[in-house]
């Protein structure tokens, strides 16, 4: 429709244009002929060649120079000086100069149209109503929300306790270590539900490779578990061939397609970091905040889920290790699948990181999440980020078979607090949207990550390589065996 | 059936058709008419801009006829309104006209529509 539109305009712009010149030439024609009028008087008869037909001229005389007769339109002619005849001719110029003048304004309007037009057009380029909007992530690891998986199950109840799904607050981080997870949707519960389930698998060969910290498999590999606990598990988690875990987010539309990209980097809004397939291409930039999730880390703690500081470590973390791609935007606590949760929800015990049964019942003080985040946040909570997206797996590999056998133990483990989470009341507060006082506590999960950055900073400057092992365990680990 | 719904189809169409063309018809000659119009109107005005020294003449065939000034300015006037009137004729025939062709297009289409019915039975039918 717009190209009818556009050749309906460049047509009349034709006419336009052509009418103009048409008029131009009549204009001009005139004022030769008032010329010839100023001339015509100044002898009394001029020697000229008379046309004789179409082929001959003949000498003659031009006599009564100064005798007009004018034809003044529509059959009727007038007996006229040569000035008369100027004053004449002046008088039709003036109509002449009108026309051209409202030629010319109605071809500039048209000509804007056009433009207009061809501009639409250029913006919507040849596909017609298709735009390539894109979002330029300048931070990759950002707060992701959850994916949105397909549910293949969409009977199943997903699981409301891990707020696998982070909403992304539209608070600052205050640099509390809360973190809230929001619910998420039931189809995007599914959605992460897959995505954690092929990070788990994943994740089995990434513990052995990678030497980060696993804040983040906690949290994942928990939430892994609790996922497949939750039975449902056949969810298809799309795109997350990705290492990165990522707490689940909220409602993000975070694209399915997004393999390869990172969902979790994704923002709220629907950014899309896949590139255009040559559309015209609209760049968006949205500017929400990462919300904050807060994850029950057993002492009653939750642990905020700073976007910006997921942001940031993500960025650091993407700078350690080339390796991750749609990061969690947590920092270090990738939940990608329930397992992770498990991993990250990691009791300590003693300074080991035990896989709690159940990371939906509050931890013991002593196995707060943020104790655990000391945990496992002993490791280098810039490894840890960069490892989250490779998560927990990686975090367990780098750890060694301490992380593996935590792994491991987190999956029956996992399994179990899962199902028993599952059937557990839970008690905690889950926490949607609506940022929870931290004063309550809630069971949530808290990527490891996220608790206390500050807190496992200083984990992670302290003991790093010991402690990494036990630290990957996470958290959530310590406080999950801990609640055991 | 369906070949009296196509007949039917087909005289409506023609009558259709002929009315489009009366109807453009009009239109043209409505344009001739405003050229007309614009044309009287300069003559006026360059008739105001004589005076009576100058002799008027009114083409009739091939003879210049000698015409009075104001002869003329009356002249010219009668025709300016006569050719007003026309234009508003014509407007109104126009408008019927028009009137008219979207009734038979309505028509048209309903025919149009019966007939593929029936084209669909017979097809069904058969």
């Amino acid at each position: 429709m717009l190209l009818d539109m556009l050749y309906i305009v460049l047509l009349v712009v034709k006419d336009c244009r052509s009418q103009i010149e048409h008029w131009k030439k009549v204009e001009n024609d005139y004022e030769s002929l008032q010329d010839r009028l100023r001339t015509l008087p100044d002898k009394l008869s001029y020697d000229i060649m008379v046309p004789f037909g179409p082929l001959a001229f003949m000498p003659g005389k031009l006599v009564h120079t100064n005798e007009l007769t004018v034809l003044l339109g529509d059959n009727w002619f007038a007996k006229c000086s040569a000035k008369q005849a100027d004053a004449l001719v002046e008088h039709r110029k003036k109509h002449v100069k009108n026309t051209l003048d409202d030629l010319q304004k109605v071809m500039k309007n048209f000509q804007n149209r056009a433009d207009f037009t061809d501009d639409l057009e250029k913006l919507t380029g040849d596909t017609g109503d298709f735009a390539d909007i894109r979002e330029e992530v300048i931070n990759e690891e950002e707060v992701t929300k959850g994916k949105p998986r397909l549910a293949l199950k969409p009977n199943s109840k997903p699981k409301q306790e891990y707020l696998l799904e982070l909403e992304e607050d539209k608070e600052k981080k205050e640099g509390d270590e809360e973190r809230t997870t929001g619910v998420l949707s039931e189809e995007e519960l599914w959605a992460r539900l897959d995505e954690l389930e092929r990070q788990e698998e994943l994740q089995d060969e990434r513990y052995r490779l990678d030497s980060t910290d696993t804040n983040g498999e906690d949290t994942t590999s928990s939430s892994e578990e609790e996922k497949e606990a939750d039975g449902g598990s056949d969810v298809q988690v799309n795109g997350h061939q990705k290492e990165n875990g990522w707490v689940p987010s909220s409602i993000t539309s975070q694209m399915n397609g997004t393999n390869g990209s990172h969902p979790e980097d994704e923002e709220e809004e629907d950014c899309n970091e896949e590139a255009g397939n040559g559309l015209p291409t609209i760049y968006f930039s949205h500017t929400a905040e990462f919300k904050k999730v807060r994850i029950n880390t057993g002492k009653n703690t939750t642990l905020k889920f700073s976007e910006r500081n997921e942001q940031k470590a993500q960025a650091k973390r993407k700078k350690k290790s080339g390796k991750s791609n749609g990061h969690s935007p947590h920092e270090s606590y990738k939940i990608t699948s329930p397992a992770d949760i498990y991993r990250v929800f990691v009791d300590l015990v003693n300074g080991e990181p035990i896989p709690r049964k159940s990371i939906l019942k509050s931890r013991s003080r002593e196995n707060s999440v943020c104790s655990d985040t000391s945990e496992s946040s002993t490791a280098d909570f810039e490894e840890r980020r960069a490892a989250f997206g490779r998560s927990w797996s990686h975090d367990d590999a780098t750890h060694s078979d301490t992380s593996d056998g935590i792994t491991e133990e987190e999956s029956p483990t996992g399994t179990s607090p899962r199902t028993n989470g599952r059937f557990e009341a839970f008690t905690g507060t889950v926490i949607e949207k609506d940022p929870l006082p931290c004063s309550i506590p809630h069971l949530t999960i808290a990527p490891p990550a996220l608790p206390t950055i500050p807190e496992r900073k200083l984990e992670e400057v302290g003991p790093e390589a010991p402690q990494e092992p036990p630290k990957r365990m996470s958290k959530f680990k310590a406080t999950r065996l801990h609640q055991k | 059936m369906a070949e009296a719904i196509h007949k039917k189809l087909q005289s409506e169409l023609e009558k259709y058709q002929q009315l489009q063309k009366d109807v453009s018809k009009s239109m043209s000659l409505r344009q001739k008419l405003e050229a007309q119009l614009t044309e009287n109107n300069i003559v006026k005005e360059e008739l105001a801009l004589l005076d009576c020294q100058n002799t008027v003449y009114k083409l009739i065939g091939p003879v210049l006829v000698k015409q009075d000034l104001d002869e003329a300015k009356a002249t010219v006037s009668k025709r300016l309104e006569y050719i007003n009137g026309e234009i508003q004729r014509y407007e109104t025939l126009l408008k019927e006209m028009e009137r008219k062709s979207e009734q038979h297009r309505e028509v048209l289409s309903s025919l149009q529509q019966e007939y593929q019915r029936a084209q669909g039975q017979a097809v069904g039918k058969v």
